[in-house]
C-alpha cells in the first residue's frame, strides 16, 4: 500500500499519537482489503455518539484520544445520541444514563466534532457533494450519500469513522472505486406496481431489496418519482435488513440515467421481478405483531424533514392522541427549530404528541415505559425495535400511523 | 477426526490463539447479538443464543448488520469476555475493524481468519481445540471435541 510522506511522518508520530494510532487502524484496514492508497476525504460522520453504542469502552477510547490532543481535521458531524437532552427527564432515561451521554458529549466537543446529533446529517452542516469521498458511519446516512448524492463513502465501523476523522483519510478499496459501484441485481417492478406505488411502498421495497442482496448493489427498474424523503426511508430499510450501502434507481439516482450505467454496461447476475404481492407480504414479514391496542408510534426515522413534520402537523390538526399512547417524532434540532417557528410544534404538542430530538426510540433505553406495541412507518424501526425497543412492531403507512395514535388501535384491514 | 489436522486460511488480523472453538452455521451481528458483560449470545434468533463466547474462537459465515458492531465488541473486550479469536468463511471489514481497535486501544490481539469453505462443519465442531495463527492463516486442530 502506498503512503505519501505525510502520511509516513504520521504513522512514524511526527503528528502526535492521537493522528499515529487512528492511521495505523485505517492503513491495516486497507491492507486486509487490497487497498493500493489512502484518499483523503471531505467529511467524516460518527456513529459512536451515541452511548448505547459506544459505552464505557467508548469513553475510554475518548478520554484517551482526548487527553491526547485529538482533534478532528474533517468537518466531522454526530449521529444520534442514546438521550433528548433538553427533554431527557421527560422520556424517563435513568440519571445516571443521561449524565454518560453527556459525558460523551463533552469529549466529542474537545475532538471538535459538530454536535448535530442526527441520522441525517446531508440535509444541514454535513452535505456531501457528487464524487467526494467520505468517511461516513451510519448505515441510513451512508446508502443516502453513496445513493442519491453520488458521493463514495464504504460503511465504516464505529470509531473508524473517528479514526477517518482524525487524519482526513480513509482506505480506497469498495464504493470509493469506480468499478465496485457497478450494480449487480436487478429488481423489475410490475407495470401494476409501478403506476401505483404508494408513499409506504418506498422502506417495504427497500426492506425487501436488503433482503435479497445482502451487501451486493442493486438495480431498481420501475420507480417513476421519489421524494427525498422517500429515497432517504427507502435506504433506511435496505441497510437495516441487508448491509445495503448503495443502489441505483434507475431515472432518479445521479449515477443510473440509465439502466446501462447503473450496470456498468454488463448484465446483472441476478434479475427479480417485483409485483404488489411480493411488496405486501414483505410489509406483512415487516410487522412481528398483531392488530389491537397499541401504546407508541415512532416516526422520523431517519429524522424527519421540515416537510414531513409539515405532514404531521396537518394529520395532527385539530385531533388529539389517545389516553395511554405515546407518539414521538424523531428529529434534530435544526428541525425542531425550524418547526417551532413555522407553528407546527405547537400544533404537535396541541395534539399531545412529542417531538424527540437528537435521539430516537432505537437509541434511547425505554424499558421504564414497558411498551407492549409500537406502530412505526420506518423500515429500519420494523427491523430493529423488537429488539431495541422488545416490543412487537406493526409496520404501517405514515396515515396508518397516526390514525393508530389517535384511536390508540391499529386495524390494518 | 484425525488429530492435527490443519485448515488454511487467510490472516485478517495477526495474534495467537490456543483453546476451544465455538461453531455456529448462521452469520452474526455483535450489535444487539451479545451481552458486553458476559459474553453471551442474547440474539433469540440465533443458533447460539444462551451460549457464551467468551475467550472462545468463535466460527461463523460472516458478519451482519450495523456499523455499531465495535461499540458492542470493544465493551466486552473491555470486559474481558469477547471472543479471543474469530474464523468466517468471509470477514467483513466491520469485524476486522473490531480486532484493530481492539489492538490499538485496548493491546488486546484478537487473531481473524478467513476464507474457511463455506461448508466447514465437518472441518471444524463446537469443543475442538484449536491453535489459530492470525499472522499466516493457520488452524490446527489439536483434538477434536
Amino acid at each position: 500500500m502506498h503512503l505519501t510522506d505525510e502520511e509516513q511522518g504520521i504513522l512514524d508520530g511526527a503528528f502526535g499519537e492521537p493522528q499515529r494510532i487512528a492511521l495505523n487502524v485505517l492503513v491495516k484496514l486497507g491492507q486486509a482489503y487490497g487497498a493500493d492508497r489512502l484518499v483523503e476525504i471531505a467529511s467524516a460522520h460518527v456513529v459512536g455518539s451515541s452511548y448505547q453504542i459506544a459505552g464505557e469502552a467508548g469513553i475510554a477510547i475518548y478520554t484517551q484520544l482526548v487527553e491526547e490532543g485529538a482533534r478532528v481535521k474533517v468537518r466531522t458531524t454526530s449521529d444520534p445520541g442514546s438521550i433528548d437532552f433538553a427533554r431527557w427527564r421527560q422520556f424517563k432515561t435513568p440519571g445516571e444514563y443521561a449524565e454518560r451521554q453527556i459525558k460523551i458529549a463533552e469529549l466529542l466537543d474537545r475532538m471538535g466534532v459538530i454536535p448535530t446529533w442526527t441520522c441525517t446529517p446531508y440535509t444541514t452542516f454535513n452535505v456531501p457533494r457528487f464524487g467526494e469521498d467520505l468517511g461516513w458511519s451510519e448505515s441510513s446516512a451512508v446508502v443516502f450519500a453513496n445513493s442519491v448524492i453520488g458521493a463514495r463513502t464504504n460503511r465504516l465501523a464505529a470509531y473508524v469513522d473517528l479514526c477517518a476523522a482524525l487524519v482526513g483519510r480513509v482506505p480506497r478499496f469498495g464504493l470509493h472505486v469506480p468499478e465496485c459501484r457497478r450494480g449487480e441485481v436487478a429488481f423489475e417492478l410490475t407495470p401494476d406496481l409501478s403506476a401505483n406505488f404508494e408513499d409506504h411502498y418506498f422502506p417495504a421495497l427497500g426492506y425487501l431489496v436488503g433482503q435479497v442482496t445482502g451487501d451486493r448493489i442493486s438495480v431498481i427498474l420501475g420507480v417513476r418519482r421519489a421524494t427525498f424523503d422517500q429515497l432517504k426511508a427507502f435506504g433506511a430499510a435496505a441497510a437495516a435488513s441487508g448491509s445495503v450501502a448503495l443502489y441505483h434507481m434507475v431515472g432518479i439516482t445521479p449515477e443510473a440515467r440509465t439502466v446501462d450505467e447503473a450496470l456498468g454496461g454488463r448484465q446483472p447476475s441476478e434479475r427479480h421481478v417485483v409485483g404488489t404481492r411480493e411488496v405486501r407480504e414483505t410489509m406483512a414479514q415487516m410487522s412481528t405483531g398483531q392488530d389491537g391496542p397499541v401504546d407508541v408510534v415512532g416516526v422520523g426515522c431517519p429524522h424527519a424533514s421540515i416537510d414531513q413534520i409539515r405532514r404531521y402537523a396537518m394529520l395532527l390538526q385539530g385531533k388529539r392522541v389517545h389516553t395511554g399512547v405515546e407518539l414521538w417524532i424523531c428529529a434534530n434540532t435544526v428541525v425542531e427549530e425550524m418547526s417551532r417557528k413555522m407553528g407546527y410544534l405547537e400544533t404537535i404538542e396541541q395534539a399531545g404528541a412529542k417531538l424527540m430530538v437528537g435521539t430516537c426510540h432505537n437509541d434511547c433505553p425505554l424499558g421504564p415505559w414497558g411498551f407492549r406495541r409500537l406502530v412505526t412507518d420506518s423500515g429500519k424501526f420494523a427491523y430493529y425495535t423488537p429488539t431495541t425497543v422488545g416490543t412487537e412492531c406493526i409496520f404501517a403507512s405514515t396515515e396508518a400511523c397516526f390514525e393508530a395514535a389517535i384511536t390508540g388501535r391499529v386495524d390494518r384491514r | 477426526m484425525s488429530p492435527s489436522q490443519i485448515i488454511r486460511g487467510r490472516g485478517c488480523s495477526p495474534g495467537e490463539f490456543e483453546g476451544e472453538v465455538v461453531v455456529s452455521l448462521q452469520p452474526f451481528g455483535f450489535w444487539q447479538g451479545i451481552d458486553p458483560r458476559t459474553g453471551i449470545v442474547i440474539d433469540r434468533r440465533h443458533d447460539l443464543c444462551g451460549t457464551s463466547l467468551c475467550n472462545k474462537a468463535f466460527v461463523f459465515p460472516y458478519g451482519r448488520g450495523s456499523t455499531g458492531t465495535p461499540g458492542i465488541f470493544l465493551e466486552a473486550v473491555k470486559n474481558g469476555c469477547a471472543p479471543a479469536a474469530i474464523v468466517n468463511v468471509k470477514s467483513e471489514p466491520m469485524i476486522v475493524a473490531c480486532a484493530l481497535l481492539a489492538e490499538a486501544f485496548f493491546k488486546v490481539s484478537i487473531p481473524i481468519v478467513d476464507g474457511l469453505a463455506a461448508d466447514y462443519r465437518d472441518l471444524l465442531r463446537t469443543g475442538d481445540r484449536v491453535r489459530i495463527s492470525g499472522a499466516s492463516g493457520i488452524i490446527e486442530v489439536v483434538s477434536g471435541g
